[in-house]
């Protein structure tokens, strides 16, 4: 029995569509960042890829950057010079706003990346939970 | 027939496990391919791997570390990175080397990669527990990349630098190379999908061709009138029958002809339906019903066991059920009775349909007594029933004159002359034994062949009338008068021999209601015409009526044998026979005594006034005419 039910959760990931492994990946960020916090008030530039957040419980995706926590930036390169917590879907995004951002999730060599920088983390307060602290860099 | 289908199916059998043992010698052979061609890229993977190693450590200084040597020298890293984009090609998607942190993080060295770059020093998330099986075993490894995107293997080779390993080159595969070759054998997996597909097809046409069959057979059993089974099943069933677990009942509906002739032939087929309907609701399971002629329906009852009273149960029902209930057809009532015949014992026949003719005859017995009744054929007579002859063996007979009459004579009691002869119908079988008509008569009643038979006992009567000029009777059934095939023989016959027909008396045997007086009074009168004289048979026993008299032309009375043998001591017999006797003399009907068996008898009779007598004492039935001397005369003359 415990044999079949392990199959079959192997098989239930294995067979897992990509954006159900990007949500299930923003989800532990997003959770990581805002453990807190009631409702994860989220920015996208990219309308494409609200139904990867609008599935997850307690985010929020809303149209004003203004009103967000967290902006996740697929392909800006110019965002709003306020003082929020960005978060970048993308190598060249995140190597853009490196100085800037916690994070960064991309995929390179097939594989997927996760990088959140400590200084960024710092100045935003942010404490990430131990199992992820692995992907914390101290200099890029 | 069997066989020829058990090799059908041998052969579809063998045909399918050779094409399955093919493609699985196929499918084996496939995946041993696309093994030895991963082996042959594995190989030259660790070979390219080989050779960076190499050039590597050409480049560098192995008393320095690798990452301080290529953080320093950024010429010599861009020297060996585009020696290592020389070796990526769509197979090899990704080559580069990584090195592994003091926090167990891998970081690019080199990346030799067209896509995907990665800067020096910049992590990249690997599988670490594999990765950092190079650095535990200093081996070289191969990774299948099951759930990475677009690769399908990673080679991976340590850096080994003196005692300690630098970093780890790695090659990634393109998931392109497995689809490539997949290609290369996809060819091959096409032809088994359609011996496949077309095998599947087949079986599906092959399963509707059963399915059709199996309902085009049902059908072709089935009466569609009635849903009873027809004689095609019957057919099939007589062959895997075992007798002795059935009864057999035929059921036929009295005057069914004039429910068509009344009400129309929709009202027949309605009555039909109706009536199998009422005998399928009182069977069981394990009995059959078949739809035998028109209205005729043969019955296999199951038997439990040897005493089993199901025949005489089951048709008891059936006869009430159906007398009782109303068939209605366009608002009107239509009442209906039927008959029926019952062999109890089938197994005690030759065959099957012997026992079903049996039951067939009992049928014909209870038309003959009246209709609506019950015959179970007499499980006395069932000794004899292997001496019975068949159609063939009598139509036989007929072919070789093996059919021949029996004379008895009929004497004046008074002068002891003899005044008449009864003739009596007889079969020589093949060892020249003579058979009584009762092991004749039976199996060929209503066919051809009797009809031949009457034909042939005319003809021959006829041939000793003329001979001898002597009155001859002959035993004829009232049906046979009332059958217009056997009447019209009878007058052709008699028309034949018209100077002769005066000397001829048929006797109507007393064994039969007469289901048209007036047709059969009308017959007996042009038979009168020609002079032949009618004689009742066996009167005071069966259906004996003295309106018979008022009905038809009777010119003889032969009181029953029953009645005569016992005049001695019966008052009853005594007093009977008195009275006919005075009957016939009131209607001046000559009277003729049958069974005397003894003086005593003879002389009573002689005392009643009765004329003429008959039976073994006066003189046995011969197979020749010898109209010199009764018995009597012959008594008579020896004791004076």
């Amino acid at each position: 029995m415990k044999k079949l039910l392990l199959f079959l959760m192997a098989a239930i990931f294995l067979s897992a569509s990509p954006v159900d492994k990007e949500r299930s990946i923003y989800r532990t960020i997003l959770n990581a960042i805002f453990p807190d916090k009631e409702v994860i008030h989220v920015w996208l530039d990219n309308p494409k890829k609200r139904a990867i957040f609008e599935k997850i419980k307690r985010v929020e995706v809303v149209n004003d950057h203004k009103r967000a926590d967290i902006l996740i930036l697929y392909n800006s390169f110019d965002v709003p010079a306020d003082n929020k917590i960005i978060f970048a879907d993308g190598y060249l995004v995140f190597e853009h706003f490196k100085n800037r951002l916690v994070g960064g999730f991309y995929w390179q060599k097939g594989r997927p990346n996760l990088v959140f920088i400590k200084k960024n983390l710092k100045d935003h307060n942010i404490s990430l939970p131990p199992t992820l602290k692995e992907y914390i860099e101290d200099d890029m | 027939m069997k066989s020829i289908s058990r090799i059908y199916f041998f052969l579809i059998a063998s045909i399918v496990a050779a094409v399955i043992y093919l493609y699985y010698g196929v499918s084996t052979t496939n995946i041993k391919l696309i093994k030895n061609l991963e082996n042959i890229f594995v190989i030259q993977a660790g070979n390219f791997a080989e050779n960076i190693e190499q050039e590597i450590k050409k480049h560098t200084d192995q008393d320095k570390r690798l990452y301080d040597l290529l953080k320093e020298n950024e010429d010599v890293r861009k020297e060996l990175e585009h020696t290592l984009s020389a070796l990526v090609t769509p197979s090899f998607k990704y080559v580069y080397v990584l090195y592994r942190d003091e926090k167990g993080k891998y970081r690019y060295l080199l990346d030799g990669s067209k896509e995907d770059k990665g800067s020096f020093n910049q992590k990249l998330d690997v599988d670490k527990q594999k990765w950092n099986r190079c650095y535990e075993t200093k081996k070289d490894q191969v990774l299948m990349q099951n759930n990475l995107e677009g690769l399908w293997i990673t080679y991976l080779k340590p850096v080994v630098w003196g005692s300690g390993v630098e970093g780890v080159i790695a090659i990634d595969f393109s998931t392109r190379l497995p689809s490539t070759i997949a290609q290369a054998t996809r060819p091959l997996e096409n032809i088994f999908f359609y011996i496949f597909a077309a095998m599947g097809i087949l079986v599906l046409i092959l399963l509707y061709q059963t399915i059709l069959s199996i309902r085009t057979k049902k059908e072709s059993i089935i009466d569609p009138l009635t849903s009873t089974y027809n004689r095609n099943f019957l057919r099939s069933f007589l062959k895997s029958i075992n007798p002795a677990k059935y009864q057999i009942m035929m059921l036929d509906i009295d005057h069914f002809k004039k429910i068509n002739d009344n009400f129309g032939h929709k009202a027949g087929d309605l009555v039909l339906r109706e009536v199998a309907s009422v005998i399928k609701s009182q069977l069981r399971e394990k009995d059959h019903i078949i739809r035998f002629g028109g209205e005729e329906f043969l019955i296999f009852l199951h038997k439990q066991n040897k005493e089993c009273t199901a025949a005489e149960n089951i048709s008891k029902r059936l006869k009430e059920s159906i007398e009782k209930r109303t068939f209605t057809y366009e608002n009107t009532p239509i009442h209906i009775t039927v008959s029926i015949g019952i062999t109890s014992n089938p197994e005690h026949f030759k065959s099957v349909p012997d026992a079903i003719k049996r039951a067939d005859e009992m049928l014909y017995i209870a038309k003959r007594e009246g209709r609506n009744r019950i015959i179970f054929d007499n499980p006395d007579k069932e000794a004899h029933v292997s001496e019975k002859k068949t159609i063939s063996e009598v139509k036989e007979a007929l072919e070789e004159n093996r059919i021949v009459c029996h004379y008895q004579p009929i004497v004046d009691i008074k002068t002891g002359d003899v005044v008449k002869y009864e003739a009596l119908v007889r079969m020589i079988d093949k060892d020249g034994k003579t058979l009584l008509p009762y092991l004749f008569l039976e199996s060929i009643a209503y066919t051809n062949i009797y009809t031949d038979l009457t034909k042939r006992v005319l003809t021959i009567v006829f041939d000793q009338i003329k001979l001898h000029h002597l009155p001859i009777s002959i035993n004829m059934n009232i049906s046979d008068i009332l059958d217009n095939k056997i009447f019209t023989i009878i007058v052709d016959e008699i028309e034949e021999n018209i100077q002769l027909a005066k000397w001829l008396v048929i006797e109507l045997l007393e064994n039969e209601h007469i289901s048209s007086v007036e047709s059969m009074r009308e017959r007996l009168s042009k038979l009168k015409s020609y002079g032949v004289k009618i004689a009742i048979d066996d009167f005071g026993s069966g259906f004996s009526n003295f309106s018979i008299f008022q009905n038809l032309p009777i010119d003889i009375l032969k009181i029953d044998g029953s009645l005569i043998k016992d005049l001695d001591s019966s008052k009853i017999s005594y007093s009977i026979t008195e009275s006919i006797t005075h009957f016939a003399k009131k209607l001046e009907i000559e009277s003729v005594a049958e069974f005397i068996h003894s003086e005593e008898i003879l002389h009573i009779v002689k005392d009643m006034g009765i004329k003429e007598g008959q039976g073994f004492y006066l003189g046995k039935p011969s197979d020749t005419i010898k109209p010199e001397k009764s018995g009597l005369k012959q008594a008579s003359e020896i004791s004076a």
